[in-house]
């Protein structure tokens, strides 16, 4: 019962950072494209690799979510 | 624990591990071994397909297709670094096997058709093929090659010395807090890696079976309700195609790193695509053939 309350909190509280810098993120790389269109080639690449670590957390929050409730 | 308790009936069953499927000797086989192993066998008759028609310069429609991911990765592979060709076969192969691995978890039959086993008093339904890339043992052998290897050429680089050299940073004064910092950051890349791979193919399986169980009842009654599967069914072969360049990117990115020449101001380093958008045929053609 415990572990319930407390996956959900792992993975309720945990993604709240890595929502906020995703969007900072992905807000900053559109503003980017939208100044100039044909830097979108040299944006993709490093976008995708931040976009790689940061959602990373998220996915760290959501592994000790299932290691709580399913071990 | 249980999804959709209903009178303590599970209506998923989830297994972080591996579950077994049948033994010989002493070796255990898992589903995800099976499932490894089908990615395997799939990539390997593409490239005895493709060896075998040959490569034409002007592409048919398969050849097309099959060349589309690899341009695009051999395109941000020629962009990194001057000497692409030493780390363009790993990176590929980072690439393509952990495509295949994730795509097979869409499959009809993959993590639906299994044999029953008995576990805790109850029948389990134990699915005969799993992703590989849900099983944290397949992606942390891969983390574990990759970070080998960004060691290896960084130290092949620099040599030992001067790869610990650059660990140490900038103002040398600095080195005792800056050294400890680098050498765990570049060790938690192993887990970081693998986590990130297990996580989002791990919750992508156990995601497409909570919606096919909430709406397997209702397609009795209204077979469209089936269309919300298709809908994460459709967001898992966007985000295995996405997991899968992500690994092969961070690699590189890892390997571009290690072996980086001391910083200079105004170093010309642009990852730019614009300008290999033209340039990434040759390397295709080549890659593709070697």
């Amino acid at each position: 019962m415990e572990s319930n309350l407390a996956a959900g909190l792992a993975i309720g509280i945990g993604t709240i950072g890595p929502g906020l810098g995703l969007g900072i993120a992905v807000s900053r790389a559109m503003e980017a494209i939208g100044r100039n269109p044909e830097a979108a080639g040299a944006i993709f690449t490093p976008y995708i690799i931040g976009l790689a670590l940061t959602e990373a957390l998220g996915i760290y929050a959501l592994v000790i979510g299932l290691l709580l409730m399913f071990i | 624990m249980p999804e959709e308790e209903a009178g303590g009936e599970s209506l998923i069953h989830v297994a972080i591990s591996a579950e077994e499927v049948f033994q010989i000797g002493p070796l255990v086989v898992t589903n995800s071994m099976i499932g490894a192993l089908l990615a395997s066998a799939i990539l390997l008759l593409a490239t005895w397909y493709i060896s075998r028609r040959g490569s034409a310069l002007i592409p048919g429609r398969l050849q097309g297709v099959i060349e589309l991911p690899i341009e695009l990765l051999a395109g941000i592979i020629s962009a990194s670094t001057s000497r692409w060709r030493s780390y363009a076969a790993l990176i590929l192969c980072f690439f393509l096997m952990i495509l295949v691995a994730n795509w097979i978890g869409l499959l009809p039959g993959v993590g639906t058709v299994g044999i029953n086993h008995v576990e805790e008093g109850h029948e389990v339904l134990v699915p005969i093929v799993r992703p590989a890339s849900a099983d944290l043992n397949f992606t942390l052998g891969l983390a574990i090659i990759s970070v080998v290897m960004f060691i290896y050429w960084g130290i092949r680089a620099h040599g030992v010395g001067g790869y610990l050299r650059e660990l140490m940073g900038e103002p040398l004064y600095l080195a005792p807090l800056i050294f400890p910092i680098n050498v765990i950051s570049e060790l938690s890349r192993l887990i970081s890696l693998s986590m990130r791979l297990f996580g989002n193919v791990f919750a992508g399986e156990v995601l497409l079976a909570t919606m096919l169980a909430l709406t397997t009842f209702a397609a009795f009654v209204y077979p469209l309700a089936l269309f919300i599967p298709g809908l994460f069914v459709g967001l898992e072969i966007l985000f295995g195609f996405v997991q899968a360049l992500v690994f092969a990117l961070l690699s590189l990115t890892y390997i571009s790193t290690a072996i980086a020449e001391h910083h200079e101001p105004g170093d010309a380093s642009d990852h730019g695509e614009t300008d290999t958008a033209h340039s990434s045929h040759p390397p295709a053609a080549e890659a593709a053939t070697t």
